[in-house]
């Protein structure tokens, strides 16, 4: 077998399409099997725009005599199914014929694995989005039940150790007559109303440096200083204590259901932690909160108790009065705090 | 959590090949092979991708409201549906699958049969 037969058979099997182009006539002049199997062995067709169609001639003329190089991509169906081709025109360096090899290589398979990655990417991308969108919903409420940096130190540890806050303040409320209240009117609609109450003490609290650590029914504690330390967290709560009341001051004026809060106030140092392994809360302990939930038990309704040492460090921001002796004997005098002091001079 | 039959089996990388060879054989078969005539090949192989990831219980998810819109209009009858997991299961054991898995996700399959083969009346 000569070496030019041996070059055809090669051509003729191997899995590329090959044809010899003539570039004067714009014809098919050669083309191997591949090339028959993928654009028809049809004898007669022999117009290079019989095969392709869609072909740019001027573009392939100009390539051709530019550079002698044009790469493009045709694409047919093949039985069902959609065939891409990569065709490359490259003009031979045969002075005495104007021609050019085309080879056909099918990257069919190469356009459908793109497809798919881009189809499973969406899947991904989707997905990915979904579980984004869990995790900021699982955050809010981890961070609706816990200071942020007991959140990070959950979310790093799986655990939030005790820690002591100190200096803080606390604020301890409650609600007098809450069962008569829950008695005497539609259950769900007071509960209705101790939402909205609670929120808005969350806004001012807010606003003061005061953080709701928990709900407990008609309780309501918050602290300020807890996880952030702050210089100012005796005047947060007592801040934050007056406008409570002012509130609801306002709120009694309008709604037939009317509140009394009665409120404690105590200053020093606090346990915070996450308590219980499945149904966890943060919260805050130690004799600062008993202090507080003491002075909140002998407070008159719609007042703010606090000690007479809590009640020093306003230093004339607010006006306090001692009340009363403390008959439970725990302290001495307790104090109601009854107005700022600026109130009063603005007032004046 | 039990491990899903597309992590068993190896994810995305062996899914792929799956979906491909299950797309091979769909166009070369007579029975099902029409159905795809005129579908585009980029939409065929976005099916059949997350085909083949959700009955492996990968990261694609349909309601049964979405396969039923997807096959809407088109007149698939049971021995189309019975051709289609013949092919499934072949494509399936070629890449492995144990018989047992092959079973669970034919079985996932066929409870998907009415909303493809049953045509409700428009109105």
């Amino acid at each position: 077998m000569s070496i030019e037969a041996i070059n055809e058979q090669l051509l003729r099997a191997i899995g590329v399409g090959v044809a010899l182009i003539s570039l004067d006539k714009l014809t098919v002049d050669y083309r191997n099997d591949t090339f028959n199997e993928w654009f028809g062995d049809n004898e007669s067709a022999s117009k290079l725009t019989d095969f392709f169609p869609s072909l740019d001639l001027d573009q392939l003329s100009t390539a051709m005599k530019e550079g002698g190089q044009l790469t493009t991509e045709t694409s047919f169906k093949l039985r069902r199914r959609k065939m891409t081709v990569a065709m490359e025109f490259n003009r031979t360096t045969d002075v005495n014929e104007n021609i050019a090899v085309l080879v056909c290589q099918n990257i069919t398979r190469i356009k459908e694995l793109e497809s798919m990655i881009d189809s499973y990417s969406m899947m991904v991308e989707r997905n990915t989005h979904e579980i984004k969108r869990e995790k900021e919903q699982v955050e809010k409420l981890l961070l609706n039940m816990m200071p942020r940096a007991a959140y990070e130190e959950y979310k790093t540890f799986g655990v939030v150790s005790p820690r002591v806050f100190d200096p803080v303040s606390v604020l301890s409320l409650d609600f007098v007559g809450f069962d008569t209240l829950l008695a005497r009117n539609e259950p769900g609609v007071v509960v209705s109303e101790l939402n909205d109450i609670y929120s808005a003490f969350d806004r001012i609290g807010a606003q003061f440096g005061c953080q709701r650590i928990r709900t407990n029914g008609d309780s309501y504690v918050a602290v300020s200083g807890v996880p952030d330390p702050n210089d100012d967290h005796a005047l947060a709560v007592a801040n934050s204590a007056l406008r409570f009341l002012r509130y609801l001051e306002r709120r009694n004026a309008t709604h037939p259901i009317q509140w009394h809060a009665r409120i404690g106030l105590a200053a020093g140092s606090v346990i915070g932690s996450v308590v219980g392994a499945q149904n966890y809360i943060y919260d805050v302990f130690g004799s600062t909160v008993s202090e507080a939930l003491h002075y909140r038990s002998v407070a008159q309704p719609m007042t703010v108790a606090a000690s007479e040492t809590f009640t020093q460090r306003f230093e004339g921001k607010f006006q306090a009065s001692a009340v009363s002796e403390d008959v439970s004997g725990q302290s001495a005098r307790q104090y109601m705090l009854v107005q700022e002091a600026s109130d009063q001079e603005r007032k004046g | 959590m039990e491990k899903s039959l597309f992590d068993k089996y190896g994810g995305f990388s062996a899914v792929s090949k799956i979906v491909l060879s299950l797309y091979d054989r769909l166009l070369d078969d007579d029975d099902v092979g029409p159905f795809f005539d005129d579908v585009d090949m980029p939409k065929l192989i976005d099916h059949q991708t997350k085909f083949v990831s959700s009955l492996m219980g990968g990261p694609a998810s349909f309601t049964d409201d979405h396969i039923a819109r997807a096959h809407r209009g088109m007149t698939i009858e049971d021995h189309h549906f019975d051709r289609l997991k013949v092919m499934v299961a072949e494509t399936l054991s070629d890449f492995d699958l144990t018989q047992d898995d092959i079973t669970t996700i034919l079985d996932g399959f066929e409870k998907r049969r009415p909303l493809l083969t049953e045509n409700p009346d428009v109105n």
